[in-house]
C-alpha cells in the first residue's frame, strides 16, 4: 500500500513538476527567460525601473562566452548608483541570422510585462520603419531632446534625420551607421605585380580577380584559388543591398529607393540591375567569385577570407569599415596567413572605383541601426522615460556606463592596471604587449587569449557623443580603416516602408535572391530573371511603389 | 482483470460503482498522462481559431473566411502542396521498394554471420539526426575543393566542371531521394526480416523437393508472404505524407525552392522568416493541412481495416 | 534444414552486391571519421588521416559555445528518456485495464492527438504561454510524452502472460502491487526499447530547436552542428583548427553516442520497431 500510494504521488508530482518546473528553472541558468520586466510606482508618484529586459543582436560584441556576465554586473552597479535604486538587466542575444524574425515573433507573442518581453532593444533601419507606425514602439523624441547626453552631442543629425514628417522618433541612433569597404591582400597585390592606386576602373578591378585567380598568388595551385569572396552576389535581406559586392552592382540599387526628384521605383527591374547581373555572371562563368558565396552569411564569408585552409583562398573581400580591418588583419595572423614570400599578410583598402564615384559618390555608409523602447500603452510615459534614462542616457554619459558600452567591462575587457601579455607565443606572429599601471588598455579577448579585444557594442569613432575620460583604445589600423570610410563613404538611400511592403517583403526578397542567384550562376539570363520578376511579382511591385510615393506625397 | 473478460459476458462484470472503486489508482496513475496530454496536445488545438483570424503583431481581429480565400488563390501554396505529395509518395514507394529488396535477397545470404552483419551496418543510418545526415551530404556534395564526390568525379575524369548537386532544379530531386535511402532504407527493412523470419520452413523445403529455383521460391513463396506487410507499411506511411518536414527542411534553399518546398517548410518560412508575418494565415494553411491529414489518417484506418482486419489507429 | 548446398553464381552476387551495399553505407561514415582526425581538408576518401590531430576534438571540448550544447543535448535526453518512459508506462498499463470504467474514453483521448493537430503556430503560442520558448526544456516537454510510445508500452503489458496476473491475483496482489512487482520487472527489455526510442528521437531533435530556441545559451547540439556547418557560424576559439576537421570532429560527436551504444543494444531497437509495426 505504501508503495502505491509513493507511485501515484510520485507520478502526479513529476507531471506537474514537469510542466510547472520548466517555465521557472530557465531564469535561473543565465538570462534565458528574462524575469518580468517591472519597476514600481515610488511614493512620490515616480516610477522606479527595477527589472531592465533588452535584446541584442550579435554587435554587443561582449557575448555569454565573452564576459557578458561582467558587462552586466558592471552596468547595474553604475547604473544603480547613477539611478540612486537598484536595477538589473537581462539581455537576451540573438542569432544574427535570424534576428527580425525572432524581434516579430517575440513582440507578437508577448507583450508588455511578460517575462521576456523587452523594454527595449536592437532594430535595423528597415526594422524601424516596418515597426514605427504599429504602435509598439515608444516616440522617444521629447526624451531625446531633453537628455543629458544633449550638451555632448557631436553628431545630431543621425538621430534628427529619424524623425517622421510629424517630428515623431521611435528610434535611437547611439552611433552613425558605417558602411562596408573593399580589402584587397598586399601580398596577393605584390604577387601579381600590381598597385592598389593603379585600380581605378571596373575593368581594372576585373582584371586584378582574373589575375588573383589565374596567377596563383597564394603559391599553392591556382585549384581552389578566387579573386572575390562575398556573403552573397547581393544581400536582399540587408540594406544596402549592393553593400558586399559595390564594384559590381555600381550604381545599381537592386530594391525600392528613392530618385533624386523623389520619386519611388523598384531598382530590381531597372536595366542597371541587368548590368550588373551580367558583369556578376561574366565574373562567375570567368570563375573569378568563389562559389561559396552564394550561400554564405558574413560570419562564413570572412571566414574564408582569413582562413589558413590551404583548398580555397579569396584575395578580395569587402566589409565593414574601422575595426573590422583592425579584425580581419588579427584573424589574417592569428591564422598565419603568409605572403608567397612569408610575410604576414596585410590588407589594404580599394578607394572606390570610377564607376562608384560616378554613380554613388562613394561607399555606401548605411541608415544607421537603433535601439527602440516598447511601449506599454498605458497612456502614461513614465515607464518609457524611465527606460530611456536607465539604458539610453547612461549609454553616452561619456564616462563610466559609455565606457561598458564601447570597450566592454573593466579587467575582463580592458584595464587601467600595469599588464603584460604575449599573443600568438611560439609562433613567428608573436606579439608581446606591455602595459604601465593607469595606462588604459585593451586585454585579450576572453573567448581567444590570442587576440586583442577590440570594442563592445559601440564604436568610439562611429558615436554621437564621445568619451570624455579620455580612454582611447589608440589603434592605428582602425583609425586608419575609419578615416578612409569617412572620406570615401556617401549616405545609403533611405529604406522603403509601407504596408503591402511589410507584407510582401518575404516573398519579394526570396524571389529577388532566387532570381539573382540564378542569373548570376548562368542558369537564366539576367533578361529572364528580370522579366520573371515582373511576370511573378510586377503587380505587387506596383502596388509597392504608387503607396511609397503617395506616402512621401502626402509628407 | 486481463483482456479475457472483454470477450466474456457482460453480465460478469462487476458494478460500476464497485469497479470506480477498484480503479481509483488506475485513475491517478493517468492523471499525470491526462494533464500532458491536454496541455500539450489539446491546448494548442484551441489556437486554431486563429484562422480566422488576421493576426499580425498584436493586432488580432476575426475575417471569417479570408484566410482561407487567400489560401487558396495563392501560387506557392498550391506549389507546395503538390512538392508534399510528390516528394512524399516518391520517398515512400522507394523506401519501400529498395527496403523489400534489400530484405528478401538478404534473406537468401547463407552465411548468418554475414547476415548478421550486413543488418547492422544497414541500420546504422537510422540513428543519425537528418541535420547530421544533411551535414554529411552537404559537405560531401559541396563544389569546394575539398568536395568528396565532385572531386573524384573530376579526378576520376567523370565531370570536367563541379556539380552544384544541392542548388540544381533538376538534381535537388533526386539526391533528396538518394539521401533518404542511404539513410532510412536500411531501417525499413526491419519490419520486412520479421515477416520473412516467420514464414514457415516447410514451404522453401516442398519448393526444394518440386524443384524450384531460388528465384522462383523467392517468386511463389517470399514475396507473396511479404506483400501484406508491404500494404500495411504503404497505408501507414500513407497517412502521414503531409507532415513531411524535417527531411526537406534540413536540405533544401532559396535556389530550389520550386521543387522542394513543401507545406511544412512553407508554413515555416511564412510564420519565422518574414519580417511582419501573419499568424491567422499560416495557422490557416496549418488548419488546411491538419484536415486533409486527418481524412487520409482515417481513409488508411479504413482500408487498414479492410486488408488486415485491424485499423492502425 | 542443416542440409549443405553449394554454393551459386546467384550467392556470388548476393555476396558481391551486399558487400558494396554495405561500403556505401560505412564509406561516408568511415571518411566523417578519418577526417575528424586529420588536420587539412582533403577530398579523398582515407583510410587512416594523414596528418592526425586531435584538434577538432580539443576545440570542441574548450570551446564554450560547442560544449555547452553538447551537455545540453546530454542533460535534456536524459531526463526526457525518463520522462518519456514514466508516461509511457502509466499510461500503457492504465490502457491495459480492460475492465477499467472509461478506458475506452481514455483511449480515444489519447489516439485523437494522432490524427488531429492544432499546428505550428497554436503550438507554438501554447509554449510561449509555458515559458517554453528559448528554454532547452521545451525539448523534454515536447517528447516527454508520446503516443504512439505508449501504446508500444500497452502492447508489451499486454503480451505478458495472463497466467502471470492471474496467479499474482490469487496471491492477493493488489492491481498496483502487480504492477510494481510483476509488471515492471517482466518489461526491462520492452522498457529499453522505448527509452532508447526516445534516446534517439531527443537526441537527434534539431527542428524543435530551430522552431522554438533562439537563445544560444539553451540550443542542443544538433542545432549548434547544423548552424556551424550549413550557415558556417564557426565559433571563435583559441584552438588552430582548420574548419573541416572541427566540422567532422562536430559530426562524430553528434552520432556517436548511438554509434557506441548500438552494436550492444540492436536487440532493443529491433524489436521496438516490430512491437510497433507488426503487432501494434
Amino acid at each position: 500500500m505504501k508503495r502505491k500510494v509513493l507511485s501515484i504521488i510520485l507520478s502526479s508530482v513529476m507531471a506537474a513538476g514537469l510542466l510547472a518546473g520548466c517555465g521557472s528553472s530557465s531564469s535561473a541558468d543565465g538570462g534565458s527567460a528574462a524575469g518580468a520586466s517591472g519597476g514600481t510606482v515610488a511614493e512620490d508618484g515616480t516610477y522606479e525601473l527595477t527589472t531592465l529586459n533588452i535584446i541584442v543582436d550579435g554587435t554587443v560584441t561582449a557575448t555569454v562566452d565573452a564576459g557578458q556576465a561582467e558587462f552586466v554586473a558592471q552596468w547595474e552597479k553604475a547604473v544603480s548608483e547613477k539611478l540612486g535604486h537598484d536595477i538589473k538587466l537581462n539581455i537576451t542575444q540573438l542569432d544574427h541570422s535570424d534576428y527580425s524574425g525572432t524581434v516579430s515573433r517575440t513582440l507578437t507573442t508577448g507583450k508588455p510585462g511578460d517575462s521576456g518581453y523587452p523594454d527595449a532593444l536592437i532594430m535595423s533601419a528597415t526594422m524601424l520603419r516596418q515597426y514605427q507606425n504599429t504602435g509598439l514602439l515608444w516616440d522617444l523624441s521629447k526624451a531625446y531632446d531633453n537628455a543629458e547626453f544633449q550638451s555632448r552631442l557631436t553628431l545630431p543629425n543621425v538621430n534628427l534625420n529619424m524623425r517622421t514628417s510629424d517630428g515623431k522618433q521611435y528610434g535611437f541612433a547611439p552611433t552613425y551607421g558605417n558602411g562596408c569597404v573593399t580589402y584587397i591582400k598586399q601580398g596577393w597585390l605584390d604577387a601579381v605585380g600590381k598597385k592598389v592606386e593603379d585600380i581605378k576602373t571596373f575593368d581594372d578591378y576585373y582584371a586584378l580577380l582574373k589575375a588573383f585567380t589565374e596567377n596563383d598568388p597564394d603559391g599553392n595551385g591556382s585549384a581552389g584559388t578566387y579573386g572575390v569572396i562575398a556573403a552573397g552576389f547581393g544581400k536582399q535581406d540587408e540594406a544596402p543591398y549592393i553593400n558586399y559586392m559595390p564594384e559590381f552592382w555600381q550604381g545599381a540599387y537592386p530594391s525600392f529607393y528613392q530618385k533624386e526628384d523623389g520619386t519611388w521605383v523598384d531598382g530590381f527591374t531597372e536595366q542597371a540591375t541587368i548590368d550588373a547581373l551580367a558583369r556578376l555572371n561574366q565574373a562567375y562563368k570567368d570563375g573569378l567569385i568563389d562559389p561559396d558565396t552564394e550561400e554564405a552569411g558574413t560570419k562564413q564569408a570572412r571566414e574564408k577570407f582569413f582562413s589558413n585552409d590551404q583548398t580555397t583562398s579569396e584575395g578580395v573581400f569587402t566589409y565593414w569599415a574601422g575595426t573590422w580591418l583592425r579584425t580581419l588583419t588579427d584573424n589574417l595572423t592569428k591564422n598565419e596567413v603568409k605572403t608567397p614570400s612569408g610575410d604576414p599578410e596585410s590588407l589594404v583598402q580599394l578607394p572606390p572605383i570610377k564607376e562608384i564615384k560616378d554613380t554613388w559618390g562613394g561607399y555606401l555608409n548605411r541608415e544607421a541601426p537603433v535601439w527602440v523602447i516598447t511601449d506599454d500603452g498605458d497612456g502614461s510615459d513614465a515607464r518609457e522615460q524611465a527606460i530611456f534614462d536607465a539604458l539610453f542616457d547612461t549609454m553616452l554619459d561619456g564616462d563610466v556606463v559609455q565606457t561598458l558600452w564601447t570597450y566592454g567591462a573593466e579587467d575582463v575587457h580592458w584595464s587601467t592596471k600595469a599588464e603584460e601579455f604575449v599573443l600568438n607565443p611560439g609562433t613567428d606572429t608573436e606579439k608581446a604587449y606591455s602595459y604601465a599601471d593607469g595606462e588604459f588598455h585593451l586585454k585579450q579577448s576572453p573567448n581567444d587569449p590570442n587576440s586583442l579585444w577590440k570594442k563592445n557594442h559601440l564604436d568610439a569613432v562611429l558615436v554621437i557623443a564621445p568619451l570624455t575620460n579620455g580612454y582611447v583604445a589608440d589603434d592605428e589600423l582602425i583609425t586608419e580603416g575609419n578615416t578612409f570610410f569617412t572620406e570615401n563613404c556617401v549616405d545609403a538611400p533611405a529604406a522603403a516602408s509601407c504596408d503591402t511592403l511589410s507584407e510582401a517583403e518575404a516573398d519579394i526578397v526570396n524571389l529577388r535572391t532566387q532570381l539573382m542567384n540564378q542569373a548570376v550562376v548562368g542558369e537564366i539570363t539576367p533578361e529572364e530573371a528580370i522579366q520573371q520578376y515582373k511576370d511573378q511579382m510586377g503587380s505587387t511591385s506596383d502596388t509597392i511603389v504608387e503607396e511609397l510615393n503617395a506616402q512621401s506625397a502626402a509628407e | 482483470m486481463s483482456k479475457k473478460e472483454t470477450t466474456a459476458p457482460v453480465v460478469h462484470k462487476k458494478p460500476l460503482g464497485l469497479r470506480l472503486h477498484e480503479y481509483r489508482g488506475f485513475y491517478l496513475m493517468f492523471l499525470p498522462v491526462f494533464i500532458f496530454v491536454l496541455i500539450i496536445y489539446y491546448w494548442p488545438m484551441l489556437g486554431v481559431r486563429y484562422s480566422f483570424y488576421s493576426y499580425k503583431l498584436r493586432d488580432i481581429h476575426f475575417i471569417g473566411l479570408g484566410n482561407f480565400v487567400k489560401l487558396f488563390g495563392e501560387k506557392e501554396f498550391w506549389s507546395s502542396f503538390k512538392n508534399t505529395l510528390v516528394i512524399s509518395i516518391v520517398k515512400l514507394l522507394l523506401n519501400t521498394f529498395v527496403a523489400v529488396l534489400i530484405a528478401i535477397f538478404l534473406n537468401e545470404m547463407r552465411s548468418l554471420l554475414a547476415k548478421k552483419f550486413v543488418q547492422t551496418v544497414i541500420y546504422l543510418p537510422h540513428f543519425m539526426s537528418y541535420a547530421v545526415v544533411a551535414a554529411i551530404f552537404t559537405l560531401f556534395l559541396s563544389t569546394s575543393s575539398t568536395g568528396f564526390v565532385n572531386e573524384t568525379l573530376k579526378s576520376m575524369g567523370i565531370i570536367k566542371e563541379s556539380i552544384d548537386f544541392l542548388h540544381s532544379k533538376t538534381l535537388w530531386r533526386p539526391i533528396f531521394y538518394l539521401i533518404n535511402l542511404w539513410k532510412e532504407t536500411g531501417w525499413g527493412t526491419v519490419i520486412f526480416f520479421a515477416t520473412l523470419s516467420g514464414i514457415n520452413t516447410e514451404l522453401y523445403e516442398a519448393g526444394d523437393i518440386d524443384g524450384a529455383t531460388r528465384l522462383q521460391k523467392i517468386r511463389y513463396i517470399t514475396l507473396p508472404a511479404l506483400s501484406n506487410t508491404i500494404i500495411v507499411v504503404l497505408i501507414l506511411n500513407l497517412a502521414k505524407v503531409l507532415n513531411i518536414f524535417e527531411p526537406v527542411f534540413v536540405l533544401y534553399n532559396s535556389r530550389v525552392l520550386e521543387v522542394s518546398d513543401v507545406i511544412s517548410t512553407y508554413i515555416y518560412r511564412k510564420t519565422f522568416l518574414t519580417a511582419i508575418p501573419d499568424y491567422g494565415y499560416t495557422t490557416a494553411v496549418g488548419l488546411f493541412k491538419s484536415l486533409v491529414g486527418c481524412i487520409l489518417m482515417i481513409g488508411s484506418d479504413i482500408a487498414s481495416k479492410k486488408i488486415r482486419g485491424r485499423g492502425i489507429i | 534444414m542443416g542440409r549443405k548446398r553449394k554454393i551459386t553464381l546467384f550467392d556470388i552476387i548476393n555476396y558481391i552486391v551486399f558487400a558494396i551495399l554495405s561500403l556505401i553505407i560505412i564509406i561516408p561514415i568511415w571518411k566523417v571519421v578519418v577526417d575528424s582526425f586529420n588536420a587539412v581538408g582533403v577530398y579523398k576518401f582515407q583510410l587512416w588521416p594523414s596528418d592526425p590531430t586531435l584538434a577538432g576534438y580539443q576545440t570542441i571540448i574548450h570551446t564554450a559555445k560547442l560544449a555547452r550544447p553538447f551537455i545540453n543535448s546530454v542533460v535534456t535526453t536524459i531526463v526526457g528518456t525518463l520522462i518519456g518512459l514514466i508516461m509511457a508506462t502509466l499510461g500503457g498499463y492504465v490502457l491495459c485495464q480492460n475492465d477499467m470504467p472509461g478506458r475506452s474514453i481514455f483511449s480515444y483521448y489519447l489516439l485523437f492527438t494522432m490524427i488531429f493537430s492544432g499546428g505550428m503556430i497554436p503550438e507554438y503560442l501554447v509554449m510561449k504561454q509555458l515559458g517554453l520558448v528559448d528554454n532547452m526544456w521545451i525539448l523534454v516537454v515536447k517528447h516527454g510524452m508520446n503516443v504512439y510510445n505508449l501504446v508500444l508500452m500497452k502492447n508489451f503489458f499486454e503480451g505478458i502472460p495472463i497466467s502471470l496476473y492471474e496467479a499474482a491475483e490469487l496471491d492477493g496482489c493488489s492491481p498496483m502491487k502487480i504492477f510494481t512487482s510483476v509488471v515492471l520487472p517482466l518489461s526491462k527489455a520492452a522498457l529499453a526499447s522505448v527509452g532508447l526510442m526516445f534516446a534517439v528521437t531527443i537526441w537527434n531533435d534539431y527542428s524543435t530547436v530551430q522552431i522554438y530556441i533562439t537563445n544560444p545559451t539553451q540550443v542542443n547540439f544538433q542545432y549548434q552542428l547544423r548552424v556551424m556547418i550549413m550557415d558556417g557560424d564557426t565559433p571563435t576559439t583559441a584552438y588552430k583548427v582548420s574548419q573541416n576537421t572541427l566540422y567532422y570532429a562536430s559530426i562524430v560527436c553528434a552520432i556517436l553516442p548511438f554509434m557506441v551504444a548500438y552494436p550492444f543494444l540492436q536487440k532493443y531497437f529491433v524489436t521496438g520497431v516490430n512491437a510497433g509495426a507488426v503487432k501494434e
